[in-house]
């Protein structure tokens, strides 16, 4: 599983343009008033959402997966095809992921309400809190990852993935503010996040060829 | 906050500015205006802002251009120094209320810099015009200084990434020689480091055969990794950068498969190496560098080469000049002081600082800088003189009319640039298929390493990393620049100066050239051509009559009559009879007056009606009512070579048509001494036009012509050509401009030409062959990542010698 968390932090660094595009008004507009310890307080706090969300999908699919055979193998197979979904989402050549991010809606609409309570508000616990929140937006990559966690097998194993997946987020939004300007437009250059897209494609079918593999579906 | 917020283009998701889904996406409510957005994500995203009261981030972003961050580093601020009038004044050109700039850019890679810096800056408004040049590291800028400023422009560019600063050849020097460094170090150590790496790999195939020790076999491994990390990291950095900036630009060039290929080949050699398990390819790391590094340093070099050849030019201008004051005295001032209408001094054996009306009342300077051509050029009172031009005879006065960027030579150095940035034809389809090969080669290597992964996974990431490295399109990228650079290295060292570089592939092709002729052919001026005499003993006395009297003529026959001999003759009462000839009454030594007529035959035949002349061609005639004194012919006088030339290219098998505005007389005449079967004359500008329409239909056509009189004429055929008085090449409508005013210099031409589109198609059909010959073999599995690095960099190698030849 070991090369399953390392796939999960590259795709975060992979899909910086887009966490830069999406997010990166919240983090900018953020980093300008308040310190750097208080942004870290506060991204802290979005990748502690990840892993609790890690944690939650990883151990609900672990009992799913165990009731059929070759549960979590099949499961693989879905997986790969979200990260393919993602690839060409962030390539912008179709958006189907979209459809997944209304999934989040509902969880989202109902956590929306309590970021007010904490508008304003400087205190650590205050920004750890707001940033858990953030955690919860509706995202198709945070949608991606997760798919991976629902095949990790355990508990743990889907709050490791979903950590080092927040870990490969932290420099395109912690640093937003000192990410050098030429850096930022590469990341969101089309150029730059459709190579991103082209490899998680890659990336995902070699999965699923794995993944068929071991299901014996093909030789 | 009860305004509305900035929008985006239509059809913009208001938060992410990527395009809006067909529906028309979703709506946020937002300081109580709505907004479109693409998805859930933005929409939350965006209320989230909203709440947090932090608003302001969508007041102040730049929505026209979604790459902009709304952020400005202090040290650009250091640009504006350049806004400072008196400073601009030293490296820009004012052209009405056009202000342009030659910049030179730090930092450029390749050609999909040159595309994103156009692009960038072509938003900025007032911004008329930009020209990057990729070859020469230069950028060519127009804009009216009311509406923008030059550090607005550089901050454009210095935003992408690229430092730009006004070109000033004294530095280009310095520049030339660090970017050479910059490479020879690299070279350096990755050819140290490939011979060390390669040692060990040779060691290690024959420790395969001879069972090596595994612990040994480690050592070796690691002491390759560590010979190898160098090269990865320090040698390789052109082609990161390099691959960077072209997937910013959207435009994906062979250095984004190159960089694939050398990190994976050394990611996975490292990680076989820590494990101790598998396969290690470092010699083929190393050396992959080393050729790519080879193969770019000699494209550097034969860049350098062409470029310097113009800029040598500029650093001959002196920096100091003599300014006559106002009381007599001279003073040493810089050049960049003075002003049209100064007065400067120059010695015997200096160059002319500026160009200049010559107030001395003669000299003789060598012009070479300026057409190549050196021999003496003789220039008399209120002639232009010209910057760059060796003064040889006589200390002279100047009247100041242009320095700096505004003279000739300043122009000539501006054409060259703009021939090198304008690709011809056939590079600019090297360069997409080159681009769209990249696209197609990583797509492939995406379908090879997914096949192998069913057939045999523990091969697919090797052969994958073999595709990636034998396709690698460099010899495709090469193929045109490095051609049409040496060609017009090697054009310009011949005096033929290109404005544009599509004519090295029209003018093989061209079957038909028109040529003009007065001027062209000929050089312009009369001459006595043949002279005949029915009184022999008295030819100087009758010489000294014609003279005397052609003296108080304007006729232009009359000019080569006026200077015939140093002996004179009293003539009294000259009259001038309209279009006939002139009279006058010659009072001979032996005393005794008579009456003499000098004029047209019909004006002799009026006294005697029987006469016919003797030379076919004579014009001009002398008699008293008694007798015909002599007859002379004038005549355009032929420019020197221009037979040989005129034969040379009908023996090429190109149909020559002479187009003259002049009379059928005079221009049968010429065709005749050349061997031109086809002539039009009387003819008007619109004439010539329709005629050279007509020629065009069938086939290119060529034009060669006056500059200034047959601008429409040689703005419509597909190569127009013209001899350069340098004084009027900023005006001149011609492609190529024979800086040597010898007609021979067109037969170079279309040699060099000819040996240019050769070579440019030998160097693109050997760069396809070769790539798309090496994928098959290459995806089937038959190439190990280091023969594939040496087949890579043999076929880069073959096409950058094969285009060296054009220097040579």
């Amino acid at each position: 599983m070991t090369i399953d968390v390392f796939a999960a932090l590259l795709m975060a660094l992979a899909g910086s343009g887009h966490c830069v595009m999406m997010c990166g008004g919240i983090a900018g507009a953020f980093a300008g008033q308040v310190n750097k310890r208080q942004l870290a307080t506060y991204n802290l706090g979005r990748i502690t959402s990840y892993t609790i969300a890690g944690a939650v999908v990883g151990g609900a699919f672990a009992g799913v997966a165990g009731i059929a055979e070759h549960g979590l193998v099949s499961l693989r197979v879905i997986a790969a095809l979200v990260l393919v979904c993602f690839g060409l989402y962030l390539g912008q050549w179709w958006f189907g992921l979209r459809y997944l991010e209304r999934l989040g809606q509902p969880l989202w609409r109902r956590l929306q309400p309590l970021a007010a309570t904490f508008r304003q508000r400087r205190s650590y616990t205050a920004l750890f809190a707001a940033g858990m929140l953030w955690g919860w937006l509706p995202c198709g990559l945070v949608y991606s990852a997760l798919s991976w966690s629902a095949v990790s097998g355990s508990a743990p194993q889907g709050a490791l993935l979903m950590f080092a997946f927040g870990l490969g987020t932290l420099p395109s939004m912690l640093g937003f503010g000192w990410l050098s300007r030429q850096l930022q437009q590469l990341l969101q250059s089309l150029g730059f996040r459709q190579l991103m897209g082209a490899a998680m494609i890659i990336y995902g079918l070699w999965t699923l060829i794995i993944a068929l593999r071991q299901l014996q579906i093909l030789q | 906050m009860s305004h509305a917020l900035p929008l985006p283009p239509p059809g913009q998701c208001f938060h992410c500015l990527q395009p809006l889904p067909e529906n028309g996406g979703y709506s946020v409510h937002l300081g109580g205006h709505d907004y479109s957005v693409c998805c859930y994500g933005c929409q939350a995203v965006a209320e989230t802002i909203g709440q947090q009261n932090l608003l302001h981030f969508y007041q102040y972003r730049d929505t026209s251009n979604p790459l902009q961050v709304p952020l400005v580093p202090d040290e650009l601020q250091q640009l504006e120094a350049y806004d400072d009038e008196q400073l601009q004044q030293q490296f820009t050109r004012q052209q009405d209320n056009l202000r342009s700039i030659s910049l030179s850019i730090e930092g450029m890679t390749c050609s999909a810099c040159a595309w994103l810096i156009e692009q960038h800056t072509r938003r900025l408004p007032g911004l008329v015009n930009v020209q990057v040049n990729a070859t020469t590291e230069r950028v060519q800028v127009q804009w009216h200084p009311d509406q923008l400023r030059l550090s607005d422009i550089l901050k454009a560019i210095a935003e992408l990434g690229y430092r730009a600063l006004p070109f000033q050849s004294a530095t280009q020097e310095q520049e030339f020689k660090k970017r050479r460094r910059y490479f020879v170090t690299r070279l350096g150590i990755a050819g140290l480091a490939t011979m060390q790496v390669m040692m060990l790999a040779i060691g290690l195939y024959f420790g395969v055969v001879s069972d090596l020790d595994p612990q040994l076999r480690q050592f070796m491994w690691w002491i390759s990794l560590f010979m190898a990390t160098p090269v990865l990291l320090y040698s390789a950095q052109p082609f990161y950068v390099s691959a960077i900036r072209s997937i910013q630009a959207g435009r994906p060039n062979m250095d984004v498969p190159v960089t694939v290929a050398l990190l994976s080949a050394y990611g996975a050699s490292a990680y076989a190496t820590v494990i101790n398990e598998g396969e290690v390819y470092f010699e083929s790391v190393a050396m992959f560098t080393f050729f790519l590094l080879v193969g770019r340093y000699f494209e550097l070099l034969a860049r350098q080469k062409a470029v310097s050849a113009a800029a040598n030019l500029v650093k001959l201008i002196p920096a100091i000049a003599q300014q006559e004051l106002s009381d007599g005295q001279i003073n040493p001032v810089s050049v960049s002081q003075l002003k049209p209408g100064d007065i400067v001094h120059v010695y015997p054996g200096a160059t002319i600082p500026v160009d200049g009306e010559l107030l001395s009342d003669s000299t003789a300077v060598n012009e070479s800088i300026l057409t190549g051509e050196s021999r003496l050029v003789e220039k008399h009172q209120h002639e232009l003189v010209l910057a760059g031009s060796l003064n040889k005879t006589q200390p002279i006065r100047v009247r100041v009319t242009a320095t700096q960027q505004q003279t000739v030579l300043a122009s000539i150095i501006e054409l060259q640039d703009l021939a090198l940035s304008r690709k011809p034809k056939l590079a600019r389809v090297a360069e997409r298929m080159a681009s769209k090969f990249v696209v197609r080669i990583l797509l492939l290597a995406a379908a090879t390493f997914l096949i192998w992964t069913v057939i045999d996974p523990a091969e697919a990431f090797w052969v994958t990393l073999s595709v990636l490295v034998a396709t690698c399109p460099c010899a495709l990228a090469l193929a045109a620049p490095t051609a049409v650079t040496g060609a017009i290295h090697k054009l310009n060292k011949s005096g033929v100066l290109l404005r544009n570089a599509d004519v090295l592939q029209v003018l093989p092709e061209v079957k038909t050239m028109f040529v003009d002729k007065t001027g062209t052919l000929t050089t312009g001026e009369f001459v006595l051509q043949q002279r005949h005499y029915y009184a022999t003993a008295r030819q100087a006395e009758i010489d000294a009559v014609t003279q005397a009297l052609e003296r108080s003529s304007n006729h232009p026959l009359a000019v080569p009559l006026q200077q015939l001999t140093e002996h004179s003759e009293p003539l009294t009462q000259i009259k001038s009879q309209m279009g006939m000839g002139l009279t006058g009454k010659w009072q001979q030594q032996g005393g005794g007056s008579v009456t003499v007529r000098l004029g047209s035959l019909r004006y002799i035949q009026q006294w005697h009606p029987q006469f016919e002349p003797r030379l076919p061609d004579a014009q001009v005639f002398l008699a008293t009512h008694d007798t015909v004194l002599a007859e002379y012919a004038v005549g355009d006088a032929l420019r020197p070579d221009t037979q040989a030339t005129i034969a040379e290219l009908q023996q090429a098998g190109i149909h020559v048509v002479m187009l003259t505005g002049d009379k059928l007389e005079f221009a049968q005449r010429v065709a005749n001494q050349l061997g031109i079967s086809e002539v039009h004359a009387n003819c008007l500008p619109a004439d010539k036009l329709a005629i050279l329409n007509a020629a065009q239909a069938n086939a290119p056509v060529a034009m060669i012509g006056d500059g200034l009189n047959d601008g429409p004429v040689l703005a419509q055929a597909d190569v127009s050509m013209t001899f350069g008085h340098a004084a009027d090449l900023a005006r001149t409508a011609a492609d190529v401009i024979l800086l040597r005013n010898q007609f021979s210099a067109m037969t170079q031409f279309r040699t060099i030409t000819q040996l240019a589109r050769r070579i440019l198609r030998q160097n693109i059909t050997w760069a396809l062959v070769y790539n798309i010959g090496i994928l098959p073999i290459a995806m089937a599995g038959y190439v190990t990542p280091y023969i594939a690095a040496i087949g890579m960099s043999t076929s880069s190698l073959i096409v950058l010698l094969n285009s060296l030849r054009l220097y040579r």
